[in-house]
C-alpha cells in the first residue's frame, strides 16, 4: 500500500468518524429539539426543518459507516464535499446576517461563531482533498492498468 | 357567730376579688383567641395589627419571578435580557401562547432568568426594577410591559415610564426604591453565575427540565409550535 493510498484510507476514516459523531449527537436527543436548530436558521418551512431533522442524522450516520469502510471513496467523499460545502454557505450566510443562533452541527448549545466556521472549512478542505486524491489514485489506476495490460496478457501467454 | 358571720364575709370578698381578677385576665385572653402566658392588653391587640399589615419580606429573599405551579410536570428556564430584540420576540411569539396553555394548565412552570448583556445600556436596570417588582409580587406585569414596551424605553432609558401604567405610585415607588438599593443584585449575580455554568453566551437561551433531565433548547426564537411539539412528546413520556 502505497504513503498516498495511506493518507487516503486515513482521511476518509476521520471524515467517516466527524459524520458519525455528528450523527450520534442528533439522534440521542429527540428530532425536535435538531429542528428547532434547524428552523433557527429560517431557510426551510417547519415542516420540511422537521423532516430534515428526521432524516439527516441517518444520511450522516450511512454516509459515515461509508467513509469509513473505504467503499467507493472516491463517491462517498464527493457526497461529503456536496453536504459540507452546503453546511457552510448556510452558516457563512446566517453568520453575515448577524443571527444569534446555535451551529447545530455536533448536538445543541454550540453557538455559530468564527471558530464553528472554521472547523467547517477545515473539515470541507479535508472531504474535497479525499475526494480530488480519490478520483486521481482511480485514474493512475485505470492507466497503470491499461498500461500493463499487454505484459501481464504475455506473461499469462508465456509458457511455464 | 359575729366572728363566723365576719369571716364568711371576708371569704365572699375575697372569692369576689378573685372571681374579678379571673374574669379580668382570662377574659380577653379568650377574646383574644385563647392564648396565654403574657400580657392580655398586649397580646389582644398584637394579632389584629399584624392581619391589616403583611410582615416585611426579608432582603436575602429571592424575589419571585417564576410563573404557574412548582409541581408541574416540566419547568421551562429562559434566560433573558430586557433589551434584546430576540428575547422580545421570543416574549411576544412563543413564552405568551406558553403561558397561557402550559403555565396556566399547570403543565409548565416557568423561571425567568436575568441575563442582562453589557452590550445593552439599560437591561441591567431592567432587570433591577423586573427583581424589585417580583418582591412585590407583581412580576408578571412588569415583565410583560417590559419586552412589550422595549422600543420605548430602550431609546432613553425611561424605564419607569413604563412602568408607570402597570403599578400604581405606591408600587413603582417602592420598587423604585428596592431597584436602587443594590439589593437586587446578587441575584442577578446568582442567574448570570448560573448561566455561565450552563454555557449560556447568547440570549434568549431556554432550559428544559423534566424527570430529572436537563434538555438545553437551541439559543434563539425558538417557535412556539416547535416548543409545543417538543413538550407534549414530554409530556406523554
Amino acid at each position: 500500500m502505497t504513503i498516498s493510498k495511506i493518507l487516503l484510507r486515513t482521511g476518509g476514516a476521520a471524515l467517516g468518524a466527524v459524520f458519525l459523531y455528528a450523527a450520534y449527537t442528533k439522534l440521542r436527543v429527540s428530532f425536535i429539539l435538531f429542528a428547532m436548530a434547524i428552523d433557527s436558521y429560517k431557510l426551510l418551512p417547519e415542516w420540511a426543518a422537521l423532516w430534515l431533522a428526521r432524516a439527516l442524522p441517518w444520511f450522516e450516520l450511512l454516509l459515515g459507516l461509508a467513509l469509513l469502510s473505504g467503499i467507493l471513496l472516491r463517491y462517498t467523499a464527493a457526497v461529503a464535499s456536496a453536504l459540507l460545502a452546503v453546511f457552510f454557505a448556510v452558516m457563512v450566510r446566517s453568520y453575515l446576517l448577524g443571527q444569534q443562533i446555535n451551529c447545530g452541527c455536533f448536538g445543541l448549545g454550540e453557538a455559530l461563531s468564527p471558530k464553528t466556521l472554521a472547523r467547517d472549512a477545515a473539515l470541507l478542505g479535508l472531504s474535497l482533498a479525499v475526494t480530488v486524491g480519490a478520483f486521481l489514485m482511480k485514474r493512475a489506476n485505470t492507466v497503470l492498468a491499461a498500461g500493463s495490460a499487454p505484459a501481464s496478457t504475455m506473461a499469462e501467454t508465456q509458457p511455464e | 357567730m359575729a366572728d363566723q358571720v365576719g369571716r364568711k364575709m371576708r371569704v365572699n370578698k375575697l372569692t369576689a376579688w378573685l372571681a374579678c381578677a379571673v374574669l379580668l385576665g382570662v377574659g380577653p385572653m379568650l377574646l383574644a383567641g385563647g392564648q396565654t402566658g403574657s400580657p392580655p392588653a398586649k397580646k389582644s391587640k398584637a394579632p389584629t395589627k399584624a392581619s391589616t399589615k403583611k410582615p416585611p419580606v426579608p432582603d436575602d429573599t429571592p424575589p419571585n419571578k417564576a410563573l404557574g405551579s412548582k409541581t408541574a410536570p416540566i419547568t421551562l428556564e429562559v434566560f433573558s435580557d430586557y433589551q434584546c430584540p430576540a428575547c422580545k420576540q421570543l416574549y411576544l411569539d412563543t413564552l405568551r401562547p406558553l403561558i397561557d396553555n402550559y403555565v396556566s394548565t399547570g403543565k409548565v412552570y416557568l423561571i425567568h432568568r436575568d441575563y442582562p448583556l453589557q452590550m445593552h445600556q439599560y437591561s441591567r436596570e431592567a432587570a433591577r426594577l423586573a427583581n424589585a417588582a417580583g418582591r412585590l409580587g407583581r412580576f408578571e406585569k412588569v415583565d410583560a410591559q417590559l419586552y412589550s414596551r422595549q422600543e420605548s424605553w430602550e431609546k432613553d432609558g425611561n424605564l419607569e415610564g413604563a412602568l408607570a401604567t402597570v403599578l400604581s405610585p405606591a408600587e413603582l415607588k417602592r420598587v423604585r426604591e428596592l431597584a436602587k438599593s443594590g439589593k437586587m443584585d446578587p441575584f442577578i449575580e446568582s442567574d448570570l453565575a448560573l448561566g455561565q455554568s450552563r454555557n449560556v453566551n447568547q440570549t434568549p437561551a431556554m432550559f428544559v427540565s423534566h424527570q430529572g433531565q436537563l434538555y438545553p433548547l437551541p439559543a434563539g426564537v425558538v417557535t412556539y409550535s416547535l416548543l409545543k411539539r417538543f413538550l407534549d412528546e414530554l409530556l406523554h413520556q
